[in-house]
This record gives C-alpha cells, sequence and structure tokens, in this order.
C-alpha cells in the first residue's frame, strides 16, 4: 500500500504541486495508486467506446448513398479503429496491457459509452451522430486535451484535430436534410428526436452524483464538470437546429435570460443505468457484433505471425549462409 | 480458437517534414519491426504529413523522467566494460506545459550499456533540458525508407474529404439563417 511509505504525504503534496504548476505527469514519475487507477478506468473506456463505436455507423458503409459518402464514413470509421488503438496504448503506459483491456471488453466486463447501444434506423442517423454524438465527443476530448497525464493528453489533441471532421460531415448531411424534401426533414427530425438524449447522457452524472469527478478535477485530469460542459453544448446547439427549422423533443426546454442558458428538462437516468447495465436496445448486439469481428479476425494474427515466423527463419539462413 | 497473441509493443517516432526531429508518437503492437512499421503507418499516419517512421521496440528504451533521475535511479558512469562502445539515439521531451510536447529525438552518444548512454546524455544536454530522457542503441530501430513514402504517405495527401476545412458548414448555416 502506497498510503503505508512514511514519505507518501509529502509525495502527494509535491504531485499536486506539479499539476498546480501545470506540468504534465508522464510515465515513471510518482503518482498516486488512485490517479493511475482512474486513468486506466477512464481510458480504457474511453478507448472501448471507440472500439464500440465503430459499429452502429460501420452498419451503413454497404448503404451509402453515393460514393462520397462512403468514402467519408469508411474515413470516419476507421479513424475511430486509430483512435481506439491511441487510447489503448496510453492506458499501456499505466500498467495494463491492451490484452488485459480487449479482454475486459469482449467479456463484458467493461463498460464503454452506452450511447452506442442505441440503433442505427436509417441513413439521417449517421447525419445526426456526426453533428450530435461527435460533437459532444468533441466537447468533452477538448478538456481531455489539457488533461495533467501526459500520454492521455496527447492521444486526445490527435483525436480532437481528426474529429472535427466527423462532426462537420454530420453536420453537413444535417443541414441538406433540412432544406430537403418534406420526406427527409422528417427524416432528420426522427433521427434527432432519438438521438438528442441519449447525446446528453453522453456528459455523465449531473454534477452532484458523479463520485469520480472531484478527485479527477483535484488532479487535473479534468478541467470542467459534467454539467459546464452538457450546458455549453445544449446552448451551442439549440440555436442550430431552431435556425434549421427542426425542434428539440424537450417541451421544458426555455430559454433564461438571465443566465443566457437554454434550460433543459428532466434528463432520464434510469434508462441512462438501465442501458449501462446491459439493457439498452443494442447492448446484446454490440457485443456479440464485437466478440464475432475478434474471432473473424484471428486468421489475420495467424497469418501476420506465420508471415514473421517465416521471415525470421530467412533472416537466419542468410546469416548463416554469410549474406 | 488460437493463442490470442497481442505481440510485442513497438514504439513509434515519425517525422512530419525532412528535417525535422522525429517525436514519439504513441505505439503499436506486432510480431516483427517490419509489420509494427505497417502498422504504424495505418494507426498514426491516415493524416498529412508523415515524412518518415521509425519503429523500435519497447524492451530496447531506456527510458526515465528527470524525477527518476533525480532520485538517483542513474548508474554512475563506468568505464568500458567488455565489448565496443555503440551509437545511441537520445530523445528527450523538452517542454511541460503544452499537450503536444513529445519525446523527440534531439541527439546521439556513444556508449557500452543503456545506462552509460543515458548517464552520457544527461551529461552532454543538462539534466534541466530535458522532463524525460529516453536512450536506445541505433541497431535497434527499423524505418520507413525514402521509396516508401508514395505508398505509404503520400495517399493521406489526396483524401481531401478528410480535411474539416473541405466541409462549408459555417457558410451553409449562414447561408440557412439569411433565408
Amino acid at each position: 500500500m502506497q498510503e503505508n511509505d512514511p514519505t507518501y504525504e509529502e509525495k502527494l503534496a509535491a504531485f499536486e504541486a506539479r499539476i498546480a504548476r501545470g506540468e504534465k505527469i508522464e510515465p515513471g514519475d510518482w503518482m498516486p495508486d488512485a490517479y493511475r487507477k482512474q486513468l486506466i478506468r477512464m481510458i480504457s473506456q474511453h478507448a472501448h467506446s471507440e472500439v464500440v463505436g465503430m459499429l452502429p455507423e460501420g452498419a451503413w458503409i454497404t448503404r451509402a448513398p453515393n460514393l462520397r459518402r462512403k468514402m467519408v464514413l469508411l474515413a470516419k470509421v476507421q479513424d475511430e479503429a486509430g483512435h481506439g488503438q491511441y487510447l489503448y496504448h496510453a492506458a499501456e503506459t499505466l500498467g495494463i496491457s491492451r490484452e488485459e483491456m480487449l479482454d475486459q471488453l469482449l467479456s463484458g466486463k467493461a463498460k464503454y459509452a452506452s450511447v452506442f447501444n442505441y440503433p442505427t434506423l436509417n441513413w439521417a442517423d449517421n447525419a445526426i451522430i456526426g453533428w450530435l454524438v461527435d460533437g459532444a465527443a468533441i466537447k468533452n476530448q477538448t478538456m481531455l486535451a489539457r488533461a495533467s497525464y501526459g500520454p492521455y493528453s496527447r492521444a486526445m489533441v490527435r483525436i480532437c484535430a481528426e474529429e472535427s471532421f466527423h462532426m462537420k460531415q454530420g453536420k453537413e448531411m444535417v443541414i441538406l436534410y433540412a432544406q430537403g424534401t418534406p420526406e427527409q426533414r422528417e427524416m432528420v427530425q426522427d433521427a434527432l428526436n432519438r438521438w438528442w438524449w441519449p447525446t446528453l447522457m453522453m456528459f455523465g452524472l449531473p454534477d452532484g452524483e458523479s463520485h469520480h469527478s472531484k478527485q479527477l478535477m483535484r488532479w487535473g485530469v479534468k478541467t470542467r464538470s459534467n454539467d459546464e460542459l452538457r450546458q455549453e453544448f445544449v446552448n451551442e446547439m439549440v440555436p442550430e437546429i431552431h435556425a434549421l427549422g427542426l425542434s428539440v423533443p424537450d417541451p421544458d426546454l426555455h430559454y433564461d435570460v438571465e443566465t443566457g442558458d437554454w434550460v433543459y428538462g428532466p434528463i432520464d437516468w434510469d434508462e441512462f443505468w438501465r442501458v449501462v447495465k446491459g439493457d439498452g436496445p443494442c447492448n446484446a448486439e454490440r457485443m456479440a457484433a464485437r466478440r464475432q469481428a475478434h474471432e473473424d479476425g484471428a486468421w489475420v494474427r495467424e497469418a501476420v505471425q506465420a508471415y514473421a515466423e517465416k521471415a525470421a527463419d530467412s533472416r537466419a539462413i542468410s546469416r548463416e549462409a554469410g549474406g | 480458437m488460437p493463442a490470442d497473441t497481442q505481440w510485442p509493443t513497438f514504439e513509434v517516432f515519425q517525422q512530419d517534414r525532412p528535417g525535422r526531429p522525429h517525436k514519439n508518437i504513441g505505439s503499436v503492437h506486432a510480431p516483427d519491426a517490419e509489420i509494427a512499421l505497417q502498422n504504424a503507418r495505418d494507426v498514426f499516419v491516415r493524416r498529412p504529413r508523415c515524412h518518415s517512421l521509425w519503429v523500435v521496440p519497447a524492451t530496447a528504451i531506456l527510458a526515465r523522467t528527470r524525477q527518476e533521475i533525480e532520485a538517483g535511479i542513474l548508474e554512475p558512469l563506468r568505464a568500458d566494460p567488455a565489448g565496443a562502445t555503440e551509437t545511441y539515439l537520445v530523445f528527450q521531451k523538452r517542454n511541460q506545459r503544452n499537450a503536444m510536447e513529445f519525446v523527440e529525438h534531439v541527439g546521439a552518444v556513444e556508449a557500452y550499456t543503456p545506462e552509460q548512454a543515458l548517464a552520457r546524455a544527461v551529461d552532454t544536454f543538462g539534466l534541466d533540458s530535458g522532463w524525460v530522457w529516453w536512450v536506445f542503441p541505433e541497431r535497434a530501430f527499423a524505418r520507413s525508407a525514402e521509396e516508401d513514402i508514395p505508398s505509404m504517405f503520400a495517399p493521406a495527401e489526396t483524401k481531401t474529404y478528410k480535411r474539416p476545412q473541405e466541409y462549408r458548414t459555417l457558410t451553409m448555416m449562414k447561408e440557412v439563417r439569411r433565408g
């Protein structure tokens, strides 16, 4: 136990002073066990979310309406695979292996963003996911790019730079739908109605109920609260949604002249917990697809292994031959 | 099911343009250096620009933070054990405040062992010049070649639909508001 170390308090004070000075903590530096543990939890969940996040949109690649949209969606889903890898790498610097993390995901032990347990029912869902879900993710990730742990913040900066295209391709489609035929407007409104609340839940529990938040903010992992980010997102989105002639599926939504905030109605946290605990519309489907992909990829891993062994053999032979 | 190996870790270094230092951007798992380079390209070079990639087995790297060196982890400089010296590449993370400060290539030293290489590097560059220090023998790394650029790195430059500025959403929203 780290706390049994007689110099623990001194080390903790020095660590917190570094964070207060805005220094980055790097692998090898002293850090409290709880900081390491929280980061592993956060970063691995984040990585799993990128990996599972490929599935709702990935299902639409073969049904893209034209070649440009198909290339865009392919690139976006490919980015998410890459982002998962950046994040697994960042978590590995804290002493967990990628294998352990993948096991946790495939065995159903690990959590990932509950928003990906909702279905994508038509092409307009891809438009709304890009605009809302990626838009919300960028808010959170922009904050995390300033996180006190060096490898996490560096991964986040790369991710943010790549995500901004995800958001904009979605927004472009939403704008076009909103200016389209009555059927197209109806499609995009329907998608917005279904994704609005799951998107607001992405920011996490309200400030008073988020147990991890206080420590994460104290140690510079998070620099802004869940409610603060959620409100900022709503304030930015609502005027644009209205400008497009679309509506927000929230009868309580109103503008507060005093604060300048768009005040939203109650979020159904019971639904959130149901989905997190496995009872969402697509939890079982997502996990089955993930496991299937892992098993279907087994021959690739075998082939890569065989190729590397063959290459090693031929290097050995050429050395023996003095080549 | 075959054994689900995750393979050894290779640290990946990217050079954006000729003349810029190679910087550590993350790691990949692979059974050998050739496949590590391929994986590194797929994971890290989906966007421009990249001129060159290096991959190094993580086990070949001696990595220490300034804090660890100050705590006395560094072995004292010992004169030549058996064998000959070799060239070690030296990497540092020099700035502590910005998110985009990487562990990057700053030079080379001659040494008998990694520990000695690190001690020499600290001696040469000064402990205060780096927050993170890495050394590894020059022979340990594999690199992409000049002739790999067209196949490995150039395609990312042509995929303009990945650029946010390709999407005129700001202008489109302004037009919507004007009606």
